[in-house]
Parts: C-alpha cells; sequence; structure tokens
C-alpha cells in the first residue's frame, strides 16, 4: 500500500499548474484465465495488471496521466505530466490535506489464492460435459473462466484515502450445434462478486451448461425471423439489456453532462410508460455489477432512475457533477488504472411489476418472443440502440409457435420506453461487461418479463407457418 | 530491476525448473490523447505502459504468466509453469527459432514530430473546423487527436530475437447537426500519414451528419444492397474469425476444410498483405516472418490463417498470422492487414450498377449481430435509397440480415475506392462491394 506521505507528495505535485482537485489511483490486479475446448483445458493465463493514474480538475477540465511503474519517482513524473495539461507549474497547493484510511474488503469465503488450477479445472469440466452430452446434435462446448482479484487504492484532495478489495469471477459457457452446413450457438455466463465458493453457493454451473445447450440446439431448428414492426414480449434477466443500453447509457454524466443525451433536462418529467420504474444499485452484496467504493472513493448507493414513468435521476461522477451542478451518485468507475474514472451503471433494472408472465404472450395477436438476448449498442446523441435475439419464438394467436434465428431489435430507447406495455412480477439479474469511455467495467442488467407494444424486428426469414 | 535483468533470470529459471523451452514478450510504450470540447481541453491522457509476458514449454504443454511490475521473475515463471500443467490439449505449439526478416519500413505517422500542445491545437481546431462548416452543427460529441509509440522484443531460448517500433497517429470526430426537427450525428477520421488532415476530416464528417438529415426507415423486403467500403470492412473484421485456422480446428468455421473451393464470386480476390503501407510489420505475434498472400482467389479459397500450432496440425507451414492481442494474451491466429482487392467502377458507376436498391454506409452492433460460426448477422444499418441509380433520401432505423457466406457469393460488382476502416484490433479494408439482395426490416 502507498505511504500516506507519498500520496500527498504527488497530489501537491498535481495541483501545481493550478488544479482544485487531484486524485491517485493505484491498482495491482491479479487475474486467472482458462480455456477449455471440448472437455480439454486449451489454455491458461495468469496475469497481473499493475500500475497507477493521476487525475486532476479545474472546472471542468480534466487531465489523466498514468504509468505502470509505481516507484515514488514515477509517481512524481505521472502527477506532473497530468498537472502540465493544465499549465505552467506556478502555484504552491495547499498540501495539508486531511486523510484518514478507510479500507473496504468484500466478504470471501474461499480466496483464489488459495485454490489451484485443478479446482478451476473441476468447475469447468462440470459445465463442459453439461453441455456435450445434453444433446447429440452439440459438436462443441467451450468452457471459459475468470477470477480476478483487483486491490485500488485511491487518494484524493477531497480528503478520500481508501483501499478496497475486489474478488470477480465468471465463467463463460458456451455450446456449439450443427448439421451439416449450418451451425448455431448458445451460450450463458454467469458472474459474482465473491470468491471461489461462489460455485457452491450461488452459480449453478451444469444448470447454466444446460441452458445453453438447448439454446443451441433450438435455434439449429429455428427458421429465420420475420422482419416487420410488431409487439416484443422481452424475458426477464439479461433481456435487462434493452434498458442498459436504451435508456441506461443515456442517463450517465457522460452523455447528459455534455448535452449529448434524449433525458437532458427531463428529470421529472415523463420518460417511460407508468407501469415502469428503474434503479441501478451498486450496494447489492455479491452481485457481479456492486463496488464496496467507487473508483473516485465514493459510496456507491441505491440510485432511483425512473420511478412509474418520471424520470427521477441520473448517474453522476465527479466531473459530470461539476458539469451538470448535481451531487455525485457514487456511479463513477474504470476498468483499471489506464482509464480515467467516469459516469458508469452498475447493477441496472427494471423494477417488477404487477403483471402476469404468460398472460403477455397469450394476449399477442402476432410478435415476438425474445427469451435470451444478445448484447447491443446505442447512439447516446440520438437515442436509437440495436440489440440481437440470442434466442427468440415467434407468436401468433396468443401461442408460441416456433422458434427462429438472427432476429434483432432496433429503435429509439426514447420511444420504446413510452411503449411498455407490460412488466411482470418477477425480476432477476444477469452478468455482463460494459464497454464505454472508461473500459469494460463488469455490470448487471435486469428486470422482470417485459412487453414492448411495437418495435421494428430484423431478420431475414419469411412469413412463419 | 532492469527489464534485461529481468529476462536473464525469467530463462535461467525457466530452464532450472525443467522447461524445455521459454520465450518471453516485453512491450512498452506511450501514449497521449486529448479530448476538445467547446474549445477547451475536456479529455487529456498521457501514459507510459510496460509488461512482459513469459510462456514456458513445459511437458510439452505450454502456459503464459504476464505482469506489469519487473521484479520476481521466478514467481512469473512459475505461474507460467503451473498454468502449463493443467493444459490436457494434445496439441503442439512449437516455439519460433531463429529467424531473418525483410526489413520493412513504416512511414512515419503525421503528428511524430508536433509538440503536445501543437496536437492540443489539432484538436480545437478539427472541433471548430466542424462548427464553422454548417450553422446545423450545433455541437461536436467528442473530437479527439492521439498519438501512440511502442515497442516489442520478443525472445526465445531457441536462439529467437525479434523487435519493433512503431508509431501511430489518428484524430477522429462526431459532429451533432440538428435541423429544428431532429438530431443526427457524423463521424469520420484520419490516421498514420494523414492525421493531420483537419479540414478534410471535418468536411467528411459534417456531410456524413447533414446527409442522414431527414432519414427514415424503408419498407421491408430483400434490396439490392452497396456496402460502403467502412460497412464492407466492418463485415470482414467481424467474420475474420472465419478464416482462422484455430477457429476451424475447433469446429467453428464454416470454412473448415474448404481450401481450394469457391466460397465467393469470382470477382472477388481477399489479400492479407503484412506489408500494406497501411501498418507494414516483418514478422507476427510468434515471431514467424511475415508473408503476401492471397486468402481468396477470384473466389477460391487459397488458405485458411496459420500460426505454429495450427500449422503443425494441419501439416503445413505457417502463413505468419500468430497474433497476439496485447502482451498479457496467449498467442492466436489473426489476419495481419485484410484488404478487398478494388475493382474499376468508381462509386458513382455503382450507383448507376445498383439502379435501384440501398447504399448501406454505416453498419452497427458489429460486436453483438454477427456470428461467426454460422455466418449470420443482423445489423442495425444507415444509408441511402437509391432510384434508377439515383441517390433519393437517406435511409436509418433499418436492419441489414444475411450470411457472410451466402453475400460473398452474390457479390456482383467492386468499386476502385478502397479505404481502410478505424483499426479495432487489426487493420482491413474494402471497396465499395455490390450485392444482388441483402434482407431489410424497416417499416
Amino acid at each position: 500500500m502507498i505511504l500516506e506521505e507519498t500520496a500527498r507528495a504527488v497530489l501537491h505535485e498535481a495541483q501545481k499548474s493550478g488544479a482544485d482537485y487531484a486524485e491517485l489511483f493505484l491498482e495491482d490486479n491479479e487475474s486467472t484465465r482458462i480455456e477449455m475446448i471440448d472437455g480439454k483445458v486449451e489454455s491458461a493465463n495468469y496475469a497481473r495488471i499493475s500500475g497507477a493514474g493521476v487525475r486532476v480538475l479545474l472546472g471542468t477540465q480534466s487531465a489523466y496521466a498514468y504509468c505502470a511503474d509505481v516507484s515514488e519517482q514515477s509517481l512524481m513524473e505521472t502527477a506532473r505530466a497530468a498537472a502540465a495539461a493544465l499549465g505552467e507549474a506556478k502555484f504552491s497547493p495547499n498540501s495539508e490535506i486531511k486523510l484518514s484510511l478507510n479500507r473496504f474488503i468484500t466478504p470471501v469465503k474461499q480466496p483464489f489464492d488459495t485454490i489451484g488450477n485443478a479446482d478451476r479445472v473441476e468447475v469447468m469440466r462440470i459445465g463442459a460435459r453439461a453441455i456435450k452430452s445434453a444433446s447429440s446434435e452439440i459438436t462443441q462446448a467451450s468452457v471459459r473462466y475468470l477470477d480476478q482479484v483487483q486491490r485500488v487504492t485511491i487518494v484524493n484532495t477531497d480528503g478520500v484515502y481508501v483501499t478496497d478489495e475486489r474478488p470477480r469471477t465468471r465463467i463463460y459457457l458456451q455450446a456449439v450445434a450443427m448439421n451439416g452446413t449450418e451451425a448455431q450457438t448458445g451460450f450463458v455466463g454467469p458472474g459474482s462478486c465473491r470468491g471461489f465458493e461462489a460455485y457452491r453457493d450461488v452459480i449453478d454451473v451444469e444448470q447454466s451448461a444446460k441452458v445453453a445447450a438447448n439454446m443451441a440446439v433450438t435455434m439449429l431448428h429455428a427458421p429465420e425471423c420475420p422482419a416487420g414492426n410488431l409487439p416484443v414480449v422481452i424475458d426477464g434477466g439479461f433481456g435487462g439489456v434493452i434498458f442498459h443500453e436504451a435508456c441506461g447509457h443515456s442517463l450517465e454524466a457522460t452523455a447528459v453532462g455534455r448535452n449529448n443525451s434524449v433525458f437532458c433536462g427531463k428529470l421529472n418529467t415523463k420518460i417511460a410508460a407508468n407501469c415502469v420504474s428503474a434503479v441501478d444499485d451498486g450496494t447489492l452484496p455479491g452481485e457481479w455489477g456492486s463496488i464496496n467504493v467507487d473508483d473516485e472513493g465514493g459510496k456507491p448507493q441505491r440510485n432511483l432512475l425512473i420511478e412509474n414513468g418520471i424520470l427521477k435521476g441520473y448517474l453522476i461522477d465527479k466531473l459530470g457533477s461539476r458539469r451538470m451542478e448535481m451531487p455525485s451518485t457514487g456511479s463513477s468507475r474504470r476498468q483499471g488504472y489506464m482509464f480515467a474514472p467516469t459516469s458508469r451503471m452498475t447493477n441496472t433494472f427494471i423494477c417488477p411489476g404487477s403483471d402476469d408472465d404468460d398472460e403477455m404472450i397469450s394476449s399477442m395477436a402476432e410478435g415476438l418472443f425474445a427469451k435470451k438476448m444478445g448484447g447491443g449498442s446505442v447512439n447516446p446523441s440520438t437515442g436509437e440502440f440495436n440489440f440481437s435475439v440470442a434466442e427468440g419464438y415467434w407468436v401468433r394467436n396468443g401461442k408460441i409457435v416456433s422458434p427462429v434465428r438472427g432476429a434483432t431489435l432496433v429503435g429509439k430507447g426514447s420511444k420504446v420506453l413510452l411503449k411498455i406495455d407490460r412488466v411482470g412480477k418477477n425480476m432477476w439479474m444477469s452478468a455482463g461487461m460494459c464497454g464505454s469511455l472508461s473500459g469494460a467495467v463488469p455490470t448487471n442488467v435486469g428486470q422482470p418479463r417485459i412487453r414492448v407494444s411495437g418495435m421494428t424486428i430484423g431478420g431475414k426469414g419469411g412469413a412463419i407457418e | 530491476m532492469t527489464y534485461q535483468e529481468f529476462a536473464t533470470r525469467a530463462t535461467a529459471y525457466a530452464k532450472e525448473i525443467g522447461c524445455a523451452s521459454s520465450e518471453l514478450y516485453y512491450a512498452n510504450g506511450e501514449s497521449f490523447e486529448v479530448n476538445a470540447n467547446a474549445g477547451e481541453i475536456d479529455r487529456y491522457s498521457v501514459s507510459r505502459e510496460a509488461g512482459v509476458s513469459v510462456r514456458v514449454s513445459l511437458n510439452g504443454k505450454e502456459g503464459y504468466a504476464y505482469t506489469e511490475r519487473i521484479d520476481e521473475p521466478e514467481k512469473l515463471v512459475d505461474h507460467a509453469a503451473d498454468n502449463a500443467k493443467c493444459i490436457e490439449s494434445d496439441d503442439d505449439h512449437p516455439m519460433q527459432t531463429k529467424q531473418t526478416y525483410q526489413s520493412v519500413k513504416r512511414e512515419d505517422s503525421a503528428l511524430k514530430y508536433l509538440t503536445e500542445s501543437q496536437r492540443i491545437a489539432l484538436a480545437k481546431r478539427l472541433e471548430q473546423a466542424c462548427l464553422s462548416l454548417d450553422a446545423r452543427v450545433k455541437r461536436v460529441v467528442y473530437c479527439t487527436v492521439g498519438y501512440d509509440s511502442g515497442a516489442v522484443v520478443m525472445e526465445n531460448s531457441l536462439g529467437l530475437h525479434a523487435e519493433r517500433s512503431n508509431n501511430s497517429s489518428y484524430l477522429f470526430v462526431m459532429p451533432s447537426v440538428e435541423d429544428g426537427l431532429e438530431i443526427q450525428t457524423g463521424f469520420a477520421f484520419r490516421m498514420g500519414t494523414e492525421a493531420a488532415s483537419v479540414e478534410d476530416c471535418a468536411k467528411e464528417a459534417v456531410e456524413d451528419a447533414l446527409g442522414k438529415l431527414g432519414a427514415s426507415p424503408v419498407d421491408s423486403g430483400c434490396y439490392r444492397v452497396l456496402l460502403k467500403p467502412f460497412a464492407m470492412s466492418d463485415l470482414m473484421s467481424a467474420f475474420s474469425p472465419m478464416f482462422s485456422a484455430d477457429q476451424a480446428q475447433k469446429g467453428y468455421s464454416l470454412l473448415a476444410g474448404k481450401e481450394g473451393r469457391e466460397i465467393a464470386n469470382s470477382i472477388v480476390t481477399i489479400w492479407d498483405d503484412p506489408f500494406d503501407p497501411v501498418a507494414p510489420r516483418a514478422f507476427d505475434g510468434e515471431g514467424t516472418p511475415c508473408v503476401k498472400k492471397a486468402i481468396v482467389e477470384h473466389g477460391v479459397l487459397k488458405t485458411l490463417l496459420h500460426n505454429l500450432k495450427t500449422a503443425k496440425k494441419a501439416g503445413v507451414e505457417s502463413t505468419g498470422n500468430a497474433s497476439r492481442g496485447s502482451a498479457a494474451s496467449s498467442v492466436g491466429v489473426a489476419p495481419t492487414i485484410f484488404r478487398v482487392e478494388p475493382g474499376k467502377l468508381g462509386y458513382e458507376d455503382l450507383l448507376i450498377e445498383l439502379k435501384d436498391g440501398l447504399v448501406i454506409s454505416e453498419l452497427e452492433g458489429l460486436h453483438t449481430g454477427v456470428d461467426s460460426v454460422s455466418g449470420d448477422f443482423s445489423l442495425k444499418a444507415a444509408g441511402f435509397h437509391v432510384k434508377d441509380g439515383v441517390i433519393v433520401r437517406p435511409v436509418s432505423n433499418i436492419t441489414v440480415a444475411g450470411n457472410f457466406i451466402t453475400m460473398m457469393k452474390d457479390v456482383v460488382a467492386v468499386g476502385s475506392d478502397l479505404r481502410f476502416g478505424l483499426p479495432q484490433g487489426g487493420y482491413f479494408g474494402s471497396p465499395s462491394i455490390l450485392i444482388s439482395g441483402l434482407t431489410v426490416a424497416g417499416n
């Protein structure tokens, strides 16, 4: 851990060109990745990412410098490099910052450094076996495993001095089904912010593997999805990616603070159907997107974003807070020391509603049931998004008539939110990696099953018989 | 500890614990990036990075470990050896031996000799240029100028020694335009030797944005489609894993075993050209000398891409396509510089050839809307509706769906307007390509 004296000296150096805020972020991140193809371990890799970043702010100007070498000399040079962006070093900043250490730690039953590769491989093998034995049409099972512990220290001129230890693990199961010329894939990637005990306590690898295998086989026998503008039912869990893309990104200060969001100036106005409430909550214990402390040393919180269709809040980091003249919401995150932090999501979900899951489909004349979403992207300026449907079913006269493949959903976030006409009762979340300005961070998306009264469905199929 | 000291100790220790061979991959670099907003610097980042990866071969299996702390070499080798011990695949992955390399000259990129303040001024000028081009440009969403330089040193106990240094420059900008009814954004970039062409870049980005005003979907159906260079190069990038022998050997590519067979229309030729001036390099990610070769020649698949491991398994020579995403990643397979051989028709000629259909200038959602195993794609797209060879209006909020393999057979014309897309892990270039039919979802 960094000595307080060094931290003080670095922050002092960083403020010499007049910065009104300086921050030091140190990271030491150890990870193990193992890949298994067809039941055999194919590769294993260990990585230790280690370095530091210094950020300075002057009003809404920001500069960031980072280095892999964390010696005191290198940190001082890095502080000078950040300061140089704001001008000449001619100020003598106040060096009497009061620092008192606050240590955070995620409670872990089985730390990753107490288990060996053999333990990891055993868990992976359960997944590989379950995929392969699910169907004779499965030709390939791939399992990727990751565990990591990110140790960070954050010190800033507001007096923040915290350390945090963040364990995370994820297993990514992929099944390929083939019949001669065609191939389809299915995947599931559960993750948890816990130690290795996650595989005993919360992640059912065998069940996840079966879901992935079933998805590949079902899609192999699915005709192409027809195209059109029709109602779409989106299932819970990873279905929440619609909200993440269509709305979440446009509520980040990165977009709102620069006037690049469709939701600018819409606080306390109606932006969604009355049945929609949504939250970003980084405090949920053990969840994939949870944090003990944000990457500016701030306290994460449960942020109410939408309440009964009314916009209630944004996701704001320190720089965003200056731009927007609103308080930070504990939403500052970064992949690691190579990125300046910015406003990001944690565990973001549509809250449970009061509608019946089955009724959403049985009351639909024709449309799509998107059981499993792929990922997607959005242009925050226009709110236009697109995402893929990994497992879809065609619905006619209230009944599922066929699985369909190759569907995508396209639309504008602001319009889709208003067109949600059903929100189910059971909410669950799924792990994902979200990429943005400050790199890839683990986030959970979630929702109950919902229905959108009309959306552009992309696909290349003809009418479903 | 110096890197040299680290390397010597790591190599000696690997030998001591019984590794048949060991290899070090050291990368260091510096980067600079600045983003201008409303005439001020609003994001600014400078860095110095270094990392070393050790790869060992122990009892015929290989293991990797990477660190950014140049200390404790023995501990890193232990991690790599531990990883080697859990490998179950029987594939042999030999390390490269001592090689001689062709000398390649990469032209210095445009921002190399500029001072930091000149680079910052460039970013501000880029933003200003966009704003002053048209009154409808209200804002610039981002406006970024960057410069990286770095070096890679690869050496192993079999005598391999390969090193290179390079530098790259880029600028990219996204102006936002409004006409009272709607907001649209445009995008343009310049890289390498053209990375100081601010006015040029601003003009392209603003024209891109203005061209989209008034865009709406077309009716769903099957359309003749002219894919512009970036749309096609993005698709190639997304489907490039299909050409990897590694993917093929693992059962993830429909091109497995298709060497010598026709996989595209005979007017299609695709090169893997490591010496293309856009980013030439002499050796690949495991030190094998690079070679230029046709991957698809007049529609026929000539070869898949190999590294030493996949080549050994297939009983062929490596094609010099070992990849190393970064020093932290293991050796994989990837194209060097993929390029569709341009044809003779200019863009205007292609519009006439297209007659009735769509020009697709951009595709979105490439990280999710494509399946490189099945070849299927369904992507959000934007472009123009063309009637009788003339652009009639902009089109947005549609998806274009097809299958990459089928599409390559449906190519009916290849343009002369070759351009490389913004590199995202690799370089992909294509001219505009006319496709006889793709499925479009809109109204």
